[in-house]
């Protein structure tokens, strides 16, 4: 390929220095009548796409269990160590349950490992994007936050079966 | 006795290197000033330790190591796929380039075949991230010498790219989309769409910035003939990417040691001869159209079909299956628990990345993760230039020349 030549030497007409000037406030009004590219964020809500991957949750059953057997994979392949399951024994079919399942949320790196690896499509991520918290201990999210019911969930269990 | 760190040995450093600058009507009194690690135009937490007469820099030494988060070392006690959510953290302004690179260096060393179609979607994203890097560079150096309206401008493009990001792999910054054996989820036809769509608004926004700075008589006169860094010693230094193509070595690893389909692609190496500057930014520009362009030669070839490999006992199966089968059940917790086994042995890979070579080496003893990792990241070499450049420039230029080597903290410092 050959040596390209840079453009630099500028004419007579950018030298006066000038008529730039006046270019680039034309260009300045002109960008005023534009439409804003920004959004107000808390006045209007990004609404992510079903790929987004916010806060992990477990799905809840229509029965008010949830799906999780806990087999510990999450918590085994979480590269930033953030998932803690707690196994215990139980009447249903499914035989075991979480006694405790919590999420550090200042640790999570929202990599969506956890989804990916888990056998029975009991932890997903959603949608939910703002995460508040006051201390260091609200931050460590147990069942009681985790659990989503499964109708509102229905987004990404179809985007997963699709693309994943 | 640990040989802690102290300042007396920058000092040292300082004061011992050699120069042959002669100024005309020297100083009695020589000046050490810091720039950094907070200053705004070392792009991250670099620290460069001056030593001045008057306004001239006599010598200068960089400190790195405030961003040091032994990413290597973390390396090996961490499976394979566990490591791919780190390799967003290096260069975090084109995660995607990282992911590929990593990925493809241990498909290498466990000898895994990738679909066709995985492979074009990873050029696909790879070049995205390119013009993603670049943007950020050209925004942030134009930035540096005094054009603020470039870098909001370079940002709103951005956001366009990230959209696509969004919708393909989950995330907007850190990604973690490339998966051993293919990518993590499939390329959709909105993705598609938006893609095109991205490429017209990209090339739209070139001609604007162009229109900005090409014949900015401010910012070429600001750049022109600053930080002349000469072939000869480009090559000495082992400085790769952009910053090696300024100084006219038509070198790309995408050229010389083809990997993915770089071979297939119909695109030119942009070399610029002067060694400048702005020679540095110019090639930036051509090469986020040469980027445009095979993203659309992909695009249009990229085949239907599987987006990850079929192989149990390496590559996570199919939701589908896991769901269903036991044995698929069986290989997902085999591979969680004790990761691939790839044999033993050694491998290095490189790949181009907007910042120059970007090399993973593996060692492995045939467990489920790393023997040993070393990244050679391009920004790390790169900062090697900086003393050579900057003797004998003014101060005022440190800042342009430190925007045009373009490092990124997070990959020089690991």
């Amino acid at each position: 390929m050959p040596d390209k030549k840079r453009k630099k030497d500028l004419t007579f007409a950018q030298k006066l220095y000038l008529p730039e000037i006046f270019k680039g406030l034309a260009l300045t009004f002109k960008s005023m009548l534009k439409p804003s590219v920004t959004m107000e964020y808390p006045e209007v809500k990004f609404v992510p796409p079903a790929a987004y991957r916010g806060r992990p949750v477990l799905v809840e059953e229509k029965d008010g269990t949830e799906r999780c057997v806990a087999c510990g994979l999450c918590s085994r392949v979480c590269p930033a160590l953030a998932i803690e399951v707690q196994p215990e024994e139980t009447e249903l079919e499914k035989e075991r349950y979480p006694k405790l399942f919590e999420i550090n949320m200042i640790r999570c790196i929202f990599c969506g490992f956890c989804e990916e690896v888990c056998p029975e499509e009991a932890i997903v991520m959603s949608k939910d994007y703002e995460l508040v918290f006051t201390s260091r201990e609200d931050a460590i999210y147990g069942k009681d936050k985790l659990l989503v019911p499964v109708d509102q969930l229905k987004d990404r269990l179809e985007f997963l079966r699709n693309f994943k | 006795m640990i040989d802690v760190h102290n300042d007396e040995k920058l000092l040292k450093a300082l004061f011992e290197q050699d120069t042959d600058i002669t100024i005309e009507d020297a100083l009695e009194n020589e000046m050490v000033i810091n720039m950094g690690p907070q200053h705004p135009a070392t792009h991250g937490v670099l620290r460069l330790l001056l030593r001045l007469d008057g306004e001239t820099v006599m010598s200068i030494v960089p400190e790195l190591g405030y961003l040091h988060r032994g990413y290597e070392k973390m390396a090996e006690s961490m499976s394979f796929n566990e490591y791919i959510p780190h390799t967003d953290r290096l260069d975090y302004t084109a995660t995607m380039c990282n992911n590929v690179a990593y990925v493809l260096a241990v498909e290498k060393l466990a000898g895994i075949e990738v679909p066709t179609r995985a492979t074009y979607i990873r050029m696909i994203i790879a070049e995205i991230s390119r013009i993603m890097g670049h943007l950020v560079a050209i925004g942030t150096f134009a930035m540096d010498v005094g054009a603020v309206t470039m870098v909001l401008w370079s940002f709103r493009e951005r956001e366009i790219i990230q959209n696509i990001f969004d919708r393909l792999a989950g995330a907007r910054f850190t990604t973690s989309y490339t998966r051993v054996g293919g990518v993590a989820s499939d390329m959709d036809d909105v993705a598609i769409e938006m893609t095109h769509g991205m490429l017209k608004d990209i090339e739209d926004a070139l001609f604007e910035y162009e229109k900005l700075l090409n014949s900015n008589r401010i910012f070429v006169d600001r750049l022109e003939g600053v930080g002349i860094l000469t072939k000869e010693k480009a090559i000495d230094l082992g400085i790769t990417g952009p910053n090696l193509r300024g100084s006219g070595v038509q070198y790309d690893v995408r050229r010389a040691k083809p990997y993915m389909f770089y071979d297939k692609m119909d695109f030119e190496v942009p070399v610029y001869n002067e060694g400048d500057c702005l020679a540095r930014y110019f090639v930036r520009v051509d090469e986020v159209k040469e980027s445009i362009k095979i993203i659309r030669q992909c695009l249009n070839q990229m085949p239907k079909g599987e987006i990850i490999i079929n192989s149990p006992k390496k590559v996570l199966s199919h939701k589908a299956e896991i769901y269903t089968k036991m044995e698929e059940l069986i290989h997902d917790f085999m591979l969680i628990n004790f990761g691939i086994h790839p044999p033993e042995g050694d491998v290095f890979f490189s790949v181009e990345n907007p910042k120059g070579e970007l090399g993973f080496y593996i060692v492995s003893n045939g467990t489920g993760h790393p023997w040993k990792m070393k990244i050679r990241s391009p920004s790390f070499c790169n900062l090697q230039a900086i003393e050579t450049i900057c003797k004998g420039q003014m101060i005022s230029d440190i800042v342009a020349i430190v925007g045009s080597l373009d490092p990124v903290m997070g990959e020089a410092d690991k």
